[in-house]
């Protein structure tokens, strides 16, 4: 068997075998649906609606995600090129970070309402750490024989940074994209428990209410289904972006 | 110091020296440069000239400010006042070879080659020629069927082939080495130095003088008309010794007695310091 097959072939097998022993379980004790329900009893609850809520949660925080990482990396270009400004508003940045977010949503609801933008901005400042410390870092990365070679062929400030910077701090802008991906997700939803009508949050706050566990756990799957989507669909364009780190990573 | 050793030219008689008797005429000209990081004086009262068709070494133990000379030279560090570096050309080409390869990891051979042909803001040359120096600089050390290939594809012999490549593409008249071999095996140090010693013999190109930095007392000898011995910190120009080996330097010099004899002179001095 190839190696390709058997990396996706292990984790389907264990997945399912998992399920299997799950579904096995409820049987043999008979455990009550509101405390823990068979897969097949999640299954059986899932129709079109997830799939819109589904869709709700992922544009929320894809949209959060994607603003939060242009941002930041702008951000982190400002701070690279100026010392007073990243020293300044650096501990601000880590203020912010290090303020709950969960704290945060119920202002952010009263401030925007119950609609799209109060999720997205909550997807984007938990987004927007991440890249910002990342870019920084990056950006700064440079070898300084790198930077003595353009600066011996005369090179400008801005064929610097296009031509050495930019793309010297591309590994790191991708790890950050990574982490981001699955916290952009939580951003959403903890927007979506504060105050929202639709979107995966919302389904399981009213699942709770109403000890709907199956709808529940088919809410709490496709959220996790949403940010490994995300992930997985960085990883892809990180394997195809920065290819001269493949030799290294295998 | 730096008797002539007369026994090898018998030895090598009849070889014609493709190099110019060394007109004395001068390429660069070091005076009276010191320099200090903070309170760290690093190069006290450093004079040195390099002539024009020249292979000069510079050697000295690790960390004694060689590479600050070199940096000195290539203006990215300024002297005390002072001191001051004179070329001879007024607008001098200068190419550098650092002791890791710094190429870019994500542009193949040819595009590393052609980035530094295409800084600045004086565009000296249009995308296609800047390609076509390229592509002849990578034949000069051996790399055409390699151009594509992307720095992780190359062992690191190749990779400071492409550096030096680079550094060439420019049509240098002086090219500046700083410790160029010092990160590799022992084998592939002895072939590049005799390709290099190859490349700066042949018409082919612009090259005229080449400053190296090193550590190696041995290949300083093979490859060097003169060798600055340089002082530990704060570093200073200890002594100018002559190398007696005729060119073209060959594979098997090393056997000689000269070759020896040079040795020994600069080992002493390094214990006598």
């Amino acid at each position: 068997m190839s190696e390709k097959l058997k990396t996706v072939l292990y984790p389907v097998a264990f997945a399912l075998g998992f399920i299997l022993l799950w579904e096995l379980a409820v049987r043999i004790f008979d455990t009550p649906t509101y405390l823990l329900p068979a897969p097949s009893a999640i299954v059986g609850v899932v129709d079109g609606s997830l799939g819109g809520h589904m869709m709700v949660t992922l544009m929320e925080a894809l949209v959060g995600f994607v603003l939060a990482n242009i941002l930041g990396f702008i951000t982190a270009v400002i701070f690279v090129h100026s010392k007073p400004i990243e020293k300044g508003a650096f501990p601000l940045a880590i203020a912010l970070k290090t303020t709950p977010l969960v704290a945060l949503a119920p202002l952010l609801v009263v401030w925007m309402g119950t609609g799209y933008s109060s999720k997205v901005v909550a997807s984007m400042l938990i987004c927007f750490f991440p890249i910002l410390v990342n870019s920084v870092k990056g950006l700064k990365a440079i070898e300084h024989e790198a930077w003595e070679l353009f600066s011996t062929y005369k090179g400008t400030r801005w064929e610097i940074f296009w031509k050495l910077r930019l793309p010297t701090s591309l590994p790191y802008v991708l790890s950050a994209l990574k982490i981001s991906s699955s916290l952009a997700i939580v951003g959403a939803i903890v927007g979506e428990f504060v105050g929202a009508n639709k979107g995966l949050g919302y389904v399981v706050l009213v699942s709770s209410y109403h000890m709907d566990t199956p709808v529940m756990f088919s809410a709490i799957i496709a959220s996790a289904l949403c940010g490994l989507m995300l992930f997985w669909t960085i990883s892809l364009l990180e394997k195809k972006i920065i290819f001269w780190q493949r030799a290294d990573d295998l | 110091m730096g008797t002539p050793m007369r026994i090898l030219e018998e030895r090598t008689a009849g070889r014609v020296d493709t190099r110019p008797e060394a007109g004395r005429e001068l390429a660069v000209s070091l005076k009276n440069c010191s320099l200090s990081f903070g309170k760290v004086q690093v190069l006290n009262n450093v004079s040195l000239d390099v002539y024009k068709n020249e292979f000069l070494s510079i050697l000295g133990p690790s960390g004694c400010g060689k590479s600050t000379l070199l940096r000195l030279m290539l203006d990215l560090l300024k002297p005390s006042p002072g001191g001051e570096i004179v070329y001879a050309d007024k607008e001098p080409s200068i190419g550098m070879v650092f002791q890791k390869p710094v190429l870019m990891p994500w542009l193949s051979a040819v595009q590393n080659i052609v980035l530094p042909l295409t800084l600045g803001t004086k565009k000296k040359l249009g995308k296609r020629e800047a390609k076509e120096k390229a592509e002849d600089a990578l034949k000069l050390v051996g790399l055409q069927d390699f151009r594509n290939h992307f720095p992780h594809q190359l062992s690191g012999g190749m990779q400071q082939r492409i550096a030096i490549a680079r550094a060439l593409a420019a049509e240098p008249t002086v090219l500046l080495m700083d410790e160029p071999f010092g990160a590799l095996d022992e084998f592939t140090r002895e072939r590049l130095n005799f390709e290099l010693l190859r490349l700066w013999e042949s018409p082919d190109n612009s090259l005229s003088s080449v400053v190296m930095v090193t550590h190696s007392i041995q290949e300083s000898v093979i490859m060097s008309d003169r060798i600055i011995m340089m002082s530990p910190r704060p570093a200073g120009v200890e002594d100018v010794v002559d190398v007696p080996l005729q060119r073209p330097r060959e594979v098997g010099m090393e056997e000689l007695p000269a070759f020896h004899q040079t040795v020994k002179e600069l080992r002493k001095r390094v214990k006598h310091q």
